[in-house]
């Protein structure tokens, strides 16, 4: 696993981050918390990001629908 | 018992020509009466019985991933046709329930999968099943919704399982769905570890958020008296146990502390009586308790509920026939309050 300061940060590996609309948007749980829109796109990030302890596909998976959408 | 006594009743091979109903191979598993097929021709005859007794009320006890895998319409179906009067389940199974219900799916998979491919496309395996997590995402999602919107309208009373389970029903508009079926039925659902899935975790999303106008509050102890209730004015009690675990035990102890003990009883599983697992237990061992009275019907099916239960389910409905109506005895005592 690649470490904080070599990853590029989204949403997508962003540890409040669930599937929504794979790959394109994601569920955040902060947001959620925050009684904020959750729906968010897997390509975007905020400052309350968070690596996430398990990698997935979401970004690479979100990168290839925005080039071939 | 004389020697003659032993040797009354032959066994009669199986004959089988088509076209063959599902009634007819079951009169076939009957005639064999050995083995797996005696006992699946002894269950239909108990459940036919349940049906045909006007005094008796049929638990549906639910527990294992039977929802998800297939059986979701079938019990739907048999709760709208009052072939069941209470279904008693595991919070998952209603949560599966809930996810179609909102539009989510379940897909065939296989049971040899690279479950780290899974977990990196956010998919999650229940055998083999697969589901999306974004079935479960938006599930969440619309639940919190939901809690929110029953905690403000029953402005902080407690529910009970039962409650809880019409007030998602009268939500969920699918017909399909058998929360939604139960609250048009008025047919109780009990959920007695409704805090163990999904359910819970919902909960958990919608009491955290930052502007909670009101918090989902239900009481894990409320639907005790119910359920109990229930037994005790029912003149007869039967049951049908797919699986085991919490829901077979909630309804063998609501009888028995109702002092009833259960006139019929079938159970399929695939689990074992040694280990002391109330799943795997004997019908014979529940008699010490109180829990089935010494005469009554009984039988339990040892195999996968995914092929004995709509194969037991069709014959019975093929003996009854498509005007069969019934008018269960739960509705002489038993009112909704809805």
């Amino acid at each position: 696993m690649k470490s904080k300061a070599e990853l590029e940060r989204f949403c997508g590996n962003c540890d409040s981050h669930n599937s929504y609309n794979y790959p394109t948007q994601v569920f955040c749980s902060t947001r959620h918390w925050q009684s904020q829109d959750p729906i968010v796109p897997t390509l975007w990030h905020c400052d309350q990001w968070n690596q996430v302890s398990q990698e997935c596909y979401c970004v690479r998976e979100a990168k290839k629908a925005q080039k071939h959408p | 018992m004389r020697r003659r006594d032993y040797l009354s009743d032959p066994v009669k091979h199986m004959k089988l020509s088509a076209p063959l109903t599902v009634d007819q191979l079951m009169q076939q598993f009957a005639n064999s009466g050995s083995f797996g097929a005696g006992r699946l021709a002894t269950a239909c005859n108990i459940y036919e019985s349940m049906l045909r007794d006007k005094d008796c009320t049929i638990f549906l006890a639910v527990s294992g991933a039977v929802v998800p895998a297939g059986l979701r319409t079938l019990i739907s179906d048999l709760v709208r046709k009052r072939l069941i009067d209470v279904l008693v389940c595991t919070g998952a199974s209603m949560v599966h329930d809930a996810i179609e219900a909102v539009g989510g799916r379940h897909y065939k998979g296989s049971w040899v999968q690279d479950d780290r491919e899974l977990y990196k496309y956010h998919i999650f395996r229940i055998f083999d099943v697969l589901v999306p997590e974004e079935a479960y995402v938006r599930l969440d999602y619309r639940l919190s919704e939901i809690y929110g919107q029953i905690a403000e309208e029953r402005k902080g009373e407690a529910l009970s399982s039962r409650e809880f389970a019409w007030e998602l029903g009268k939500r969920l508009l699918d017909e399909n769905s058998i929360l939604r079926a139960a609250y048009e039925a008025d047919v109780p659902v009990f959920i007695p570890a409704v805090r163990d899935s999904e359910f819970g975790f919902i909960h958990w999303l919608h009491s955290s958020q930052k502007n909670v106008k009101a918090v989902l509050n239900v009481d894990a102890f409320k639907e005790v008296p119910e359920i109990c209730g229930i037994c005790s004015q029912s003149p007869k009690n039967g049951m049908i146990v797919l699986g085991g675990g919490v829901p077979r035990n909630s309804v063998q102890s609501s009888v028995l502390a109702s002092k009833k003990g259960l006139d019929y009883a079938v159970v399929v599983t695939m689990d074992r009586p040694e280990t002391g697992g109330l799943s795997g237990s004997t019908l014979q061992e529940t008699i010490s308790w109180g829990k089935m009275k010494g005469e009554a019907d009984n039988v339990m099916v040892i195999g996968d509920i995914m092929v004995v239960f709509p194969v037991m389910a069709a014959s019975v409905m093929e003996r009854l026939g498509a005007e069969y109506v019934r008018e269960p005895v739960m509705k002489k005592f038993w009112r909704s309050t809805k």
